[in-house]
């Protein structure tokens, strides 16, 4: 599949601290890429690289397989950190300098203020929004353009339950348009929810870069408990990837295609019975925490 | 670049103190000759006697003579336009619009333009509004206006336009560099002062050096008039090297300028 964004070698240093440690990526067209890492682990810093407003130190990077230049951002659609607007200018007034700098047309913009139900508020001056409807201004302001893709950074940061649930269900619609989006986020639960693919950053440096759906495939756990001791029995299993004994639970990771209802099959066929099944997707909480603390061994 | 000018008005227009600022500035422009008629009334009212001399008649405001003397006041007065610059230039930091700007497609040298087309249309209105003001005002006090007469030393209007846009231009380089935009108003304010202090202390070897000095070359254009009046000797013509040695510096600052916002993580 041709890429959307290919980045090689990037690094970004501020002084002796460096904010992002050649990283290198791709990001497919059709994806919704996650960007996940704590605070401070360079992703803002990464997408400044990406939209031409930090200077890298060093590396490479290109849009749609072409060299980075102003023509190619006016085909993407982006925000860094938080809503940007002129704050004594109206709704539409705003989106009117976007659409000038893009070089979309006006009538983009009546679309988008619907589609994040702002046509309403058009005319009110950006500084008298709150700041869910100035984030949804924001994806209205990367809609603009009709973009191939979409860089959101912590779009939710910030906002009540319902604008964060209101924020997803938005980005998710524009994703189903087969739009590339671009997320970065601190939060697991956001990039499961919304992404197809992630990558895992931690100060600057890649851990991680994968699709969402293979890391929940591997990762289903059985706690198994019995009267009689098992671990003979589990280990000679075929169907076990992994076994480990806490706290008088056995807990068991699954190879693939295998599942507790085989495993409880396999426990009667050697004659043992069990009191206690009990299945476990990991959560990528668990697996990005692990990756983490991999790292800090490391 | 009309596209680029089209942008930055879109800014601007619907921005408040934008009209505002240039509104008190226009009506600075109309309003000094008036001042400057009604100070000579005051003389003449309290009596002020010049040897039988009718203060009415020093000709501070015939043909040809006012050009130059509106021209050199209203170079006095170009930090009120200034202001306009430097509020809405550091507004673009402060809210980091010009992050979201070069994120939306614009590049370091469009913002640049941009800002630029805006600055030399200020400087064009402002020396349209003097051509005008110097006409109006000098057909009415002239006695016996011939036309050839009118436009005589009307060139000091282009000089004004210059002097004004070059200060705006290192206005603009100033916001760049300071950001904050009290501050930028404030060094703008000291800066002539500073730069006169500077070249009145120059050592004798060296003091020719004094005249190339950013505001001093482009003061230089246009020279203190009123001498005249007292029967001194006056430059009263538009330097030609001073001219060119303001265009220099134009080029820098805005060289400058663009090698500072290259620079930046914006
Ligand atoms: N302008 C700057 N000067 C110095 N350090 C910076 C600057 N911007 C970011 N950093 C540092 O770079 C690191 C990465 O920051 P950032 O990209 O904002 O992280 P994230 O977006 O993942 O929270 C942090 O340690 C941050 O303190
Ligand atoms: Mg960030």
């Amino acid at each position: 599949m041709e890429n959307v964004l290919s980045i090689k070698g990037l690094t970004k240093r501020y002084g002796r601290l460096t904010a992002v440690n050649d990283l290198s990526l791709e990001v497919g067209r059709g994806d919704v890429f996650g960007i996940l890492g704590p605070n401070g682990s360079g992703k803002t810093t990464t997408l400044g690289i990406l939209l031409d407003v930090i200077n890298k130190t060093s590396g490479e990077f290109s849009w749609f397989g072409q060299p980075p230049t102003k023509e190619v951002r006016k085909r993407i659609g982006a925000i860094l950190e938080t809503p940007i607007f002129y704050p004594y200018l109206s709704a539409v007034k705003n989106l009117e300098i976007v659409a000038a700098i893009k070089e979309a047309p006006t009538a983009n913009i009546e679309p988008a203020l619907k589609k994040v139900e702002l046509f309403e508020r058009k005319d009110d001056k950006f500084r008298t929004y709150s700041l869910g409807m100035k984030q949804r201004l924001s994806i209205a302001s990367a809609l603009i353009c009709d973009p191939e893709v979409m860089i959101l950074d912590e779009p939710t940061n910030g906002l009540d339950p319902q604008g964060i649930a209101e924020i997803r269900e938005l980005i998710k619609r524009i994703a189903a348009e087969g739009k590339t989006i671009i997320l970065a986020s601190h939060l697991l639960d956001e990039v499961q929810k919304v992404c197809t693919h992630f990558c895992v950053l931690k100060k600057g440096s890649l851990l991680y870069s994968g699709s969402v759906d293979e890391i929940g495939a591997g990762a289903v756990t059985v706690e198994v408990m019995a009267d009689q001791a098992l671990d003979g029995a589990l280990k000679n299993w075929t169907g076990a990837k992994e076994v480990k004994q806490e706290n008088g639970r056995y807990v068991v990771t699954l190879a693939e295609d295998q599942s507790a209802v085989g495993l409880n099959r396999y426990l009667f066929e050697q004659g043992l019975v069990a009191s206690h099944l009990l299945t476990q997707k990991k959560s990528l909480e668990k697996q990005f925490l692990e990756l983490l603390a991999e790292s800090e061994n490391a | 670049m009309l596209r680029l000018l089209r942008i930055d008005l879109l800014k601007l227009t619907s921005y408040r103190a934008f009209w505002v600022l240039n509104i008190l500035y226009g009506l600075l422009i109309i309003g000094i000759p008036s001042g400057v008629i009604e100070f000579l009334k005051w003389l003449k009212s309290i009596g002020a006697d010049f040897d039988n001399f009718d203060p009415m008649k020093i000709p501070i405001l015939y043909f040809p003579d006012i050009w130059q003397n509106i021209t050199y006041v209203y170079t006095l007065l170009k930090i009120f336009m200034a202001i306009i610059v430097v509020i809405t230039i550091s507004n673009e930091f402060s809210y980091k619009t010009v992050r979201q700007n070069i994120i939306d497609g614009l590049s370091r040298g469009d913002f640049l333009k941009s800002k630029l087309a805006t600055i030399f249309l200020l400087s064009l209105g402002s020396s349209l509004l003097v051509l005008l003001t110097g006409l109006i005002t000098g057909l009415i006090y002239t006695p016996d206006v011939s036309f050839s007469e009118m436009f005589d030393g009307v060139e000091f209007v282009f000089a004004y336009f210059l002097d004004l846009f070059g200060f705006l231009v290192f206005a603009f380089l100033m916001t760049i560099l300071l950001k904050r935009s009290a501050l930028t108003v404030f060094i703008l304010m000291i800066y002539r002062p500073v730069e006169l202090i500077l070249i009145a202390n120059l050592p004798k070897a060296i003091e020719g050096i004094g005249n190339y000095f950013p505001l001093q070359s482009m003061s230089n254009m246009i020279e203190v008039p009123f001498p005249r009046y007292i029967f001194r000797e006056i430059q009263d013509y538009v330097s030609l090297g001073f001219v060119a040695v303001s265009l220099l510096w134009i080029v820098l600052f805005v060289y400058a300028i663009y090698s500072k916002l290259k620079a930046s993580d914006l």
